[in-house]
């Protein structure tokens, strides 16, 4: 029999054709603790869900061994029948039920005819409670009673409740206060001893220091390194996480930046479900005529909600000052902040960029459909010839601009949002995430398009998650950490060790939770 | 693979389909009351009881495909055909001020639903839910549940006029014309960008059955009174419809808030004055419904529209107007509708019990829509 509780064996994901995971090992073995660390859309949670079958057996290429036997597991029921159980970084509960009643969710404990035993359940639910050192809590409280340190610690509990073997937490920690996360760790380390394995994802690599025995390092879905712990430091772990090269894949062209022209103050987004938390917190900077401003930071650092804000398009309550040439400007709603010069092109391109029941030419002009109207009817030939006009500069791949927009490759689709963008001529242009979802031809045009328009004296502010891209595109680089700016680099021998020292915080010392 | 080709053809020829959905209902009460189903006296009968319902679909047609419901549509429809009752009957105010207020009111309480709806954020199925029960009261109260009559002949010519052989030939010819003048453009438009330009036979086929079908219904119409006001009214209206869903900005705008409000809204539309708008025409034909119905009713019934959303609403599902918003035409809900009411005709003339009527109805709606989900080739 083998030493390994679990084997992924050149695990192999695509998604149209492209890889997102391209022949990934991972061997565990019980009471091990493995860090699985990777930059944004490195495939981490690609991975973890193949693992929890969330991508069922027969949609991925590769093997997995369970207990040193195959396992093929078509749905999360049969994964966690196994004793794979996976903590979500969103919570998954239901604020109205009772602690015992979520942790039951799925295992409910039944008398005949169907009953709840409650009285069985809740004796169970605080043994569970009290191994994880909650004493303090009454069970059959609606579980939305309690903070959302302690609904994550129950989640913990819920999986314990499942007879967890391996046990998965993706990112538990982003919203646990600095002494929730030492109950955390201490938690694990309990789990270790009893020969729970585990899989922890953080973006906060001192907890996965203090907590892993073996860093596995993913990048751009390939395995890049195994080794154990002590071998390591974060410093080392960055690196390897890091560890690209700059290729040709950036066309960097000489532009020459102006003068300030565009300058956000004071941005400040609260949180949509919980308005007293902070997505974006008291962030000013400022743009020069044709400069191409890079923003990075981790998931959740909260730079969509930035731009968001200062397009007029962010969901809940926020606070901006936006000034364009020396004058205040109304960005209240999108299209206030369109006819004030401003443009943006998502990052959620299905939802937010392209409109499927419209066709490519129809999605292209929906942005100054007005400016075609004689009386009411549309001007269609006129409407073609600007249509046939953004194909061709965009170099935008389709047979007909009157086919079904959704029949596009994700990059052509991103050509036809962008162009529908500039077409509104803005003087500042917001890129979120632009290359997400497109193929590296595709990139390599829309990174020669920005530069086009930053010598034509556009202002480019690009939020990215790929650091590499940041870096071989930007001017300027501005760097975000839990809705606070963390650095404004100019990018000058800027590295990714330095962007991300900064993202996660490193150099200062560990500040006190975000709560 | 066969099975993918089926689909492809429904999707394709869905409004074929209906016809012949059509074809099949008419035949079969056809043969089972001995012709008099396709009896021109009984064809005008059937068109002038459709047209109330087709009215409203236009309407609703619009708000479906944005991505909305309106349920008040019947008491708002009986609320303003109780007004326009009043106005005639009580207070004898002449036909085009009753007319002009009754629209201004259904513009008006159309806009109030709308502005519900999309400034204040209330769900519009909640929003019709609510307007279906106040409507309805105000009509109890304004009525004091008892029925309005008798109307101004004006008022009942409305509803129960005809336009004049003559008239007919001449509107049939026009309408004619019309199709063959705006298939030759289409056709040099295509030719122009140099995409594929269908067969010559096969536009000239599809002019033939249209000239065919206009042919027919000329003829049949004329040979009972003639063309009766209220299906001209609504013949006016699905042109002024499909001009407004095809050509327009707001049309363009009515599909792309339907299919997602959100990139809409990113792209600089203000989506919140296009559901406003969607929702006043809705009020319009409202108004105008109500009107043609007290006008063929002769008189302001307080139970008047009771139901009425449920078919206008059946009439545009049964046509192809997607759930989900985004696509859908108002031909199509128009075609609903006369499905819907050929089964209601039909049934009647056979004495089939009004329980079994309800049922069929039922039962052919959720077929329809079960066809339409069934060989939608999974998108999204």
């Amino acid at each position: 029999m083998s030493d390994y509780l679990l084997e992924m064996k050149g695990i192999v994901k695509q998604f149209d054709g492209v890889y997102a995971l391209n022949g990934i090992d991972l061997k565990i073995k019980p009471g091990e603790c493995i860090g699985l660390c990777g930059e944004n859309g490195a495939g981490k949670s690609t991975l973890m869900k193949i693992l929890s079958a969330v991508y069922p057996h027969g949609t991925w290429d590769g093997e997995i061994l369970w207990q040193g036997k195959p396992l093929q597991a078509h749905s999360i029921r049969d994964s966690e029948a196994a004793g794979i159980i996976i903590i979500h970084q969103e919570l998954m509960l239901v604020p109205e039920l009772s602690v015992t009643e979520n942790l039951f969710l799925g295992n409910e404990l039944t008398k005949p005819g169907g009953r709840m035993d409650y009285p069985a359940m809740n004796r169970r639910a605080e043994e569970l409670l009290k191994e994880l050192h909650l004493p303090d809590v009454n069970v059959v409280l609606p579980i939305m009673n309690y903070g959302g340190g302690h609904q994550q610690l129950m989640e913990i509990a819920k999986a314990l409740n499942k007879k967890a073997k391996l046990l998965i937490l993706d990112e538990p920690s982003s919203s646990l206060t600095a002494s929730e996360i030492e109950v955390l760790l201490e938690i694990i380390r309990g789990l270790k001893a009893k020969g729970v394995a585990c899989v922890y994802i953080s973006h906060k690599l001192d907890e996965v220091a203090a907590i892993c025995d073996t860093i596995v390092v993913i990048r751009d879905g390939q395995h890049i390194a195994t080794t154990p712990m002590q071998e390591l430091d974060v410093n080392r772990i960055i690196a390897q996480m890091v560890g690209r090269e700059m290729n040709q894949l950036y066309p960097l062209h000489e532009h020459a930046p102006g003068e300030v022209i565009f300058e956000a103050r004071h941005v400040t987004c609260y949180d949509v479900d919980k308005p007293e938390r902070k997505r974006v917190d008291d962030v000013s900077f400022t743009l020069r005529k044709g400069e191409i401003l890079g923003i990075a930071g981790l998931v959740g650092a909260g730079r969509t909600e930035l731009v968001s804000a200062l397009f007029g398009a962010y969901p809940g309550r926020y606070e901006a000052e936006v000034h364009l040439n020396g004058r205040k400007l109304d960005t209240s709603t999108p299209l206030k902040a369109i006819r004030a010069g401003l443009a943006m092109v998502p990052e959620d391109r299905k939802h937010h960029g392209i409109v499927a029941d419209l066709d490519v030419g129809q999605n292209i002009t929906l942005s100054v459909l007005g400016s075609f109207a004689r009386f009411t009817r549309i001007d269609r030939e006129a409407e073609l010839l600007t249509v046939n006009e953004q194909i061709g500069r965009l170099s935008l791949k389709t047979a007909s601009p009157f086919l079904p927009i959704t029949s596009l490759s994700g990059g052509n689709q991103q050509k036809a949002v962008l162009s529908k963008m500039l077409l509104t001529r803005p003087q500042v242009l917001i890129l979120d995430e632009p290359t997400r979802g497109v193929d590296i031809g595709a990139k390599y045009e829309i990174y020669e398009l920005m530069f086009e328009l930053a010598r034509q004296g556009m202002s480019i502010i690009m939020v990215s998650s790929e650091l590499a891209e940041v870096l071989g595109i930007s001017d300027r680089v501005l760097v975000m950490g839990e809705g606070k700016l963390r650095g404004d680099f100019v990018n000058d021998n800027l590295t990714q060790e330095m962007l991300l020292a900064a993202a996660l915080d490193q150099g200062e010392p560990a500040r006190a939770a975000a709560h | 693979m066969n099975q993918i080709k089926i689909k492809q053809l429904f999707t394709q020829y869905k409004l074929l389909a209906l016809v012949i959905a059509i074809a099949l209902i008419w035949s079969y009460f056809s043969w089972k009351t001995e012709g008099g189903f396709v009896s021109p006296r009984n064809l005008s009968n059937l068109m002038r009881q459709m047209s109330v319902t087709g009215i409203v679909a236009c309407g609703m047609a619009f708000v479906i495909i944005a991505g909305e419901i309106d349920l008040s549509v019947g008491s708002l429809l009986g609320l303003l055909g109780g007004i326009a009752a009043v106005l005639d009957v009580t207070h004898h105010f002449p036909l085009p001020l009753t007319v002009l207020l009754v629209l201004a009111c259904g513009l008006l309480l159309g806009v109030c639903n709308g502005y519900l709806t999309a400034y204040v954020g209330i769900p519009s199925f909640i929003v019709g839910l609510g307007g279906m029960l106040a409507y309805r009261g105000i009509v109890l109260g304004v009525t004091d549940g008892i029925t309005v009559a008798p109307v101004s002949t004006e008022l009942v010519y409305l509803g129960q006029g005809y336009l004049s052989a003559e008239w007919g030939v001449v509107l049939g010819i026009a309408l004619v014309a019309l199709a063959i003048v705006l298939s030759w453009r289409q056709r040099s438009s295509l030719a122009k960008h140099k995409l594929a330009v269908p067969p010559m036979w096969r536009d000239a086929l599809r002019l033939a059955a249209i000239a065919l079908v206009l042919f027919a219904f000329v003829r049949t119409l004329n040979s009972y009174e003639g063309i009766p006001l209220p299906v001209l009214l609504l013949l006016a209206l699905l042109g002024i419809f499909s001009y407004i869903g095809t050509q327009t900005v707001f049309g363009r705008r009515i599909y792309s808030v339907g299919s997602n409000m959100e990139a809409t809204r990113l792209s600089g539309v203000d989506v919140r004055a296009v559901k406003l708008w969607i929702f006043g025409i809705m009020g319009l034909m409202c108004g105008l419904a109500g009107i043609i119905n007290t006008a063929r009713l002769a008189a302001g019934s307080p139970s008047a529209g009771t139901g009425g959303e449920l078919d206008a609403i059946a009439a545009c599902f049964i046509g192809g107007t997607s759930m989900r918003g985004g696509s859908g035409t108002v031909h199509g809900a128009l075609i609903g509708a006369l499905v819907m009411a050929s089964l209601d005709n039909g049934m009647s003339m056979l004495d089939v019990d009004t329980y079994w009527q309800m049922i069929v109805k039922g039962a052919i709606l959720t077929l329809a829509v079960w066809v339409d989900v069934a060989t939608r080739s999974g998108r999204r």
